[in-house]
């Protein structure tokens, strides 16, 4: 039909959107967000023997503008949210944020005042990460996750069409405690 | 649980008696049972079948202690059972004396090992099934098994095991394998309720809680048994595995289904109230709650439930949802186009809305076209309430109840119309009370007070109460109450009749409405010719009392009725309308309000569910129900029973600030929009202490009938509302519903006769306005008078009859 | 002025960890791709067991719930009727939801459940996009049906009353008499 059946064999074709996605999700920076005892899991991960190198994400950057993805590994304060919206502000897009355990995800046991209840209340979270402290292979599962859903992104007013979808059906949608059944 | 202070006080030092405890001394009254004494000490001795409120009676020797009597030599004998055995006794049914020496478990290891032993023959036939049991969690056997008992069971054979759970009523579990035989139900339905239609029947290891077959446990007052039972062998149909006690948050409340203000506890979970229990307040309600108060609740989430503000969309005349701001909006030009406006509100109202209300009437619209009285009503009544019942704070109370020796009810039935004023009396009554009732036949409240019956029929309850003046068995003096009811109103002369009785006897009067709201509505001003606080309309000196505070002026002139009201919007002299919880079924002639409400030009609903009225309205704003709002119910005795938000993630408006959102928006605000706020203008207001209206003298020959016999071959109707029946506020309890008495017309023997039918056959009975169909039942009535209740299964006698209490009715048998 | 050691073994010794290594097992787990096995009391997410003819072993008692530090989980019970049982005796657990974003793995439910309803297996691999979806439902939490269980509502099939159940003194199954 269209240029495939032309082109000389060995020449794959794809799409800019497959291309980027694949190089982005192939060197994918972590800004390390150590903030409890997830990040000793999380050091464990970049360590040799679950060794996140595997997937190209060996170098956890300390500065937020070198970095793809904030792994938010711990409970949030209240008195840590602005600065963490700050790191989260200073990455350069596209960035990623995975809610690492549970309390990072949505307060977990720690259900008061002084703790954020759900990183999402600061942050756009792409992936949530149950546990307490998940497991290093429970964040490299969640990182592949993530990879998925990377690989998959759009590109230009792509993007933006999905950003307005996003945005529209976020605005629409009820309350988290009305969400699902009863619980919050 | 404890012997109160006061009556401590009240007892000279010489009818103390002084025992030691554990090595404590403690003096105590005479008569006091060494249980009490213990607790006295802060010992507490474990117990199921020792209940404060009700006769002792030893049934579960839960409660054994070691005793020691000074034998004649003054040394402490202890009480011995078989040769050298120690006996010990139940600490439950003994009254303490002069030196006796008690050991309790904490001091006496023979006390100790009794408790266990009883606690370990209780528990060989129960199912210990306390992770399904609604109990579990809040049991007195299992925190007392745990406290008292042993930490292993020796008991490996088979239980006994019974069918369970079978109803003993519509809303009553029983699971017999869990009763401990404390007899504690039997006890409350025999010596508080009066229903004793359950007991314990059979022997032995088969000994059971059981009803009477033919008879079911039909009684307004059966939760109290599901409350007090101290196992899970009563339990509540409604809560019937709901939740579990550690995961409800419990708040202290008020109840809102009759003016006795009872104590409750509501416990919510996650939003949802899913079960109210009885409060414990010594002064109102003891520990005692209808089953109404109790079950009734649900009304306040059903599917009609109203969420968003409504306004009528101009061009397809539908409601449709709309803001608050836009609703305020709407709602205030429609008024202010509407021209002259009346405000009907129910009698649901707190003290703090009817408040609002009043002043939104005087205020923001300019008039005193106010009337709370969404029933039959006078100008009678109203200067009645004016002179007698209006800002006189704190009058007859529950406690005056059991000093005094007569009390005359006259218009009011309390087992249906006031449930704990009812047990109240009953109390009383069994002290040695004498209850003495105006009515057209002996009810089985009355029964159950046994009081007796001065037969009136409906009408001429005026003439009774004249005579009872003169009446030398009665002998109503300065020590007796006379309690009256709302139903007087419909009756002219009966009011004058009864402040004219009190004056010349100097017998206490205390007026009884059936509503939450009603003595609050008085108090607020909710009446046309009244101003908060009982201050007349038509006394300058009050309108400038008021005046200070509200900073304007009020108007002088009487405003209209609700009846008034009503009529002056269907001749089109009043144009707009507010009506807040009034449903057209429940005045005197629902068809007129209908049409009031259609004729109308601009009507405005405050409402918590979907009605007649709201289906007709131009602005329908959802207001908070009880357990939403803060507030404040006034009970019959002029008592304030304040209450907070119960679910306090509710964001439902009470009335008081929707209507502060429209005369906002009016250009004349209110001053308050918050409960606090407005209870504080309320204490700042005060009472009035200036003149009175005089108390109303119509005469009672003018307008009845002059006999009880039948006009023409009509009977006369007599009627009220039974206390579980079709009300909107039990919407929902389909359990509760279900325990209600069935609508059965009663007549009197002699009719019976005339009429050629068998009681329990169907009967018609045939109003100016139409005619309902149902059972018809003996009672002692005088000859011509028919009983109906006014709002049971299905048949509603205002709207179906159109017909009043004293109208007069045709009734035929023989119908299908 | 730096020592002989200094200036020519000590940068050669710091390569000597190197080079060690390179003759040693490698250690890295290849986990997507090679799932190495669990310790087999690893607490990870929850199942509600059954009876081996497939009625639900919970009660809906709450106590998980209430056992609960972080208040991860919601039941709500209901009564078993003869036409329609999910559960030997009165009761069943009609909502069953467990938060994964609150629950933090510890085991007091386990511990608490009087049935052994609830138990946990190994599975480990929860994470999701969005907050909803992991909130667990009853049927997202029971076991699977094996052979010879029945989808409930159903009678008891394996003993007259609760008791028989909970003791254990089982009727034997119809199929397996049959076979």
């Amino acid at each position: 039909m269209g240029i495939e059946e032309k082109l000389p064999s060995g020449v794959l074709l794809t799409t800019v959107e497959g291309v980027a996605g694949y190089m982005r999700k192939a060197s994918f920076w972590p800004a390390t967000f150590g903030l409890a005892c997830c990040a000793i899991e999380m050091m464990t991960s970049g360590g040799p023997r679950y060794d996140l190198s595997r997937f190209g994400m060996e170098v956890f950057r300390a500065s937020p503008r070198q970095a793809d993805l904030m792994i938010v590994a711990g409970r949030v304060s209240q008195k840590m949210a602005p600065v963490l919206r700050q790191i989260y502000d200073q990455m350069a897009e596209p960035k990623y944020v995975l809610a690492m355990g549970v309390c990072a995800s949505s307060g977990g046991m720690f259900n008061n005042y002084a703790i954020v209840q759900g990183v999402d209340h600061v942050v756009p979270v792409d992936m949530y990460l149950p546990g307490c402290p998940p497991r290093p292979e429970m964040l490299i599962d969640a990182i592949l996750k993530l990879h998925k859903q990377v690989q998959t992104s759009k590109l230009g007013s792509n993007r933006r069409d999905q950003i307005e979808a996003l945005e529209t059906e976020a605005l629409n949608a009820l309350p988290t405690s009305e969400m699902k059944g009863l619980l919050r | 649980m404890t012997v109160t202070s006061k009556e401590g006080q009240e007892v000279a030092k010489a009818d103390l008696v002084t025992l030691t405890i554990d090595g404590v001394e403690v003096s105590v009254p005479k008569g006091t049972l060494v249980i009490r004494a213990a607790e006295q000490i802060g010992v507490q001795i474990p117990r199921f079948c020792d209940h404060p409120l009700l006769a002792p009676v030893g049934a579960c020797r839960q409660c054994l202690v070691e005793v020691a009597l000074p034998g004649p030599d003054g040394e402490p004998r202890t009480m011995m059972g078989p040769p050298g055995r120690v006996k010990p006794q139940a600490s439950c049914t003994l009254t303490a004396s002069e030196g006796m020496v008690v050991n309790t478990q904490i001091s006496s290891p023979i006390a100790d090992k009794a408790q266990q032993g009883v606690m370990e023959a209780l528990l060989i036939n129960h199912p210990l099934d306390c992770p399904v049991c609604d109990k579990g969690g809040e049991c007195p056997l299992q925190n007392q098994a745990m406290s008292n008992g042993r930490g292993e069971t020796r008991f490996v054979e088979t239980k006994r095991t019974f069918p369970k759970p079978i109803n003993i009523s519509a809303q009553v579990l029983l699971d017999r394998e869990r009763c401990v035989l404390c007899a504690r139900c039997t006890r409350f339905s025999e010596q508080i309720a009066g229903d004793p239609f359950i007991a314990l029947i059979e022997r032995g290891a088969l000994q059971q809680v059981g009803i009477y077959e033919k008879e079911p446990f039909e009684s307004y007052f059966s939760g109290n048994t599901i409350q007090i039972c101290p196992v899970g062998a009563l339990t509540s149909a409604a809560y019937r595995f709901r939740a579990r006690p550690f995961d409800l948050v419990s708040t202290p409340s008020v109840a809102e289904h009759d003016a006795c203000g009872s104590a409750i506890r509501v416990d919510h979970r996650r939003g949802k109230v899913v079960r109210r229990l009885s409060g414990e307040d010594p002064a109102v309600n003891e520990e005692w709650i209808t089953d109404k108060d109790r079950f009734g609740f649900t009304y306040a989430r059903q599917d009609d439930r109203l969420t968003h503000p409504m306004v009528r969309d101009e061009e397809t005349g539908e409601l449709r949802t709309a803001s608050w701001p836009e609703a305020f909006v709407v709602a205030a030009r429609g008024l202010q186009a509407a021209g002259a406006t009346g405000v009907l509100t129910g009698g649901r109202l707190t003290l703090e809305d009817a408040y609002a209300y009043s002043k939104f009437a005087r205020v923001a619209l300019g008039t005193n076209d106010v009337d709370f009285r969404a029933r039959a009503h006078s100008a009678e009544e109203e200067a009645f309430l004016a002179s007698t019942v209006a800002g006189t704070g704190l009058g007859v109370t529950f406690e005056d109840l059991e000093k005094v020796g007569t009390v005359v009810l006259a218009g009011l039935e309390p087992e249906d119309e006031a449930g704990t004023l009812f047990l109240r009396l009953r109390k009383a009554a069994r002290k040695g009370l004498k209850v003495v009732s105006i009515a057209p036949f002996t009810s089985r409240g009355l029964a159950k007070m046994h009081g007796t019956l001065i037969r009136t029929a409906p009408g001429d309850e005026a003439a009774a109460l004249e005579a009872l003046a003169h009446d030398g068995e009665v002998a109503l003096d300065a020590g007796g109450i006379l309690l009256i009811g709302e139903r007087l109103a419909a009756v002219p002369g009966a009011l004058s009749a009864a402040a004219a009785l009190a004056g010349t006897t100097g017998a206490r009067l205390a007026w009884v409405p059936r509503r939450a709201g009603d003595r609050g509505a008085v108090d607020a001003g909710l009446l046309p010719s009244l101003l908060p606080g009982g201050r007349p309309v038509d006394d300058a000196a009050a309108r400038v009392d008021l005046g200070t505070v509200w900073g304007t002026t009020v108007g002088h002139e009487p405003g209209r009725d609700a009846a008034g009201i009503v009529a002056a919007a269907i001749a089109g002299e009043i144009g707009g309308l507010v009506v807040g919880g009034v449903d057209p079924d429940d005045t005197a002639d629902p068809a007129a309000t209908r049409a009031a409400i259609g004729a109308a030009s601009f009507v405005v609903s405050l409402e918590l569910r979907a009605t007649d009225v709201t289906q007709a309205a131009d602005v329908v704003l959802p207001v908070a129900a009880a357990a939403e709002k803060a507030g404040t119910f006034v009970t019959w005795e002029g008592r304030q029973r304040p209450f907070g938000k119960v679910l306090v993630e509710s964001h439902a408006l009470p009335d008081l600030r929707v209507l502060a959102g429209i005369a906002d928006e009016l250009g004349t605000p209110l001053g308050f929009k918050t409960v606090e706020a407005a209870r504080a203008e309320l204490s700042e207001l005060g009472g009035w202490d200036g003149d009175r209206v005089a108390a109303p003298t119509v005469s009672t020959g003018s307008t009845t009938r002059e006999s009880s016999t039948t006009d023409g071959d009509g009977l006369r109707l007599a009627t009220w509302k039974q206390m579980i029946d079709d009300a909107s506020m039990l919407d929902g309890d389909d359990y509760l519903r279900a325990t209600g008495r069935a609508a059965v017309a009663l007549v009197s023997a002699g009719t019976l006769a005339g009429l050629g039918v068998e009681a329990g056959a169907n009967v018609t009975v045939t109003g100016p306005g139409g005619s309902a169909t149902l059972p018809v039942g003996v009672a002692d009535l005088a000859d011509g008078v028919v009983w109906l209740p006014a709002g049971s299964d299905g048949i509603n006698v205002n709207r179906d009859l159109g017909a009043t209490a004293g109208a007069t009715v045709s009734v035929e048998g023989g119908a299908a | 002025m730096p020592t002989l050691k200094e200036q020519f073994w000590d940068p050669v010794a710091g390569f000597g960890v190197t080079f060690r290594t390179m003759f040693k097992k490698v250690v890295t787990e290849q986990y997507p791709f090679e799932k190495k096995p669990t310790a087999p009391r690893f607490h990870g997410r929850h199942q509600l067991n059954r009876w081996p003819d497939g009625l639900e072993k919970c009660i809906g008692c709450e106590l998980c719930a209430w056992a609960c530090p972080a208040d991860a989980i919601y039941v709500e019970g209901a009564s078993n009727t003869e036409d329609e049982r999910y559960s030997p005796g009165e009761r069943y657990g009609r909502v069953y939801q467990i938060n994964y974003l609150r629950c933090i793995l510890c085991g007091l439910c386990i511990e608490a459940c009087p049935t052994r309803a609830l138990t946990m297996t190994n599975e480990y691999e929860l994470a999701d996009d969005n907050r909803a979806d992991l909130i667990y439902e009853k049927q997202d939490l029971l076991a699977p049906l094996l052979p010879g269980m029945e989808q409930p509502p159903h009678a008891m099939l394996l003993g007259d009353d609760e008791g028989d159940y909970y003791r254990g003194s089982f009727r034997p199954a119809k199929n397996e008499s049959e076979a």
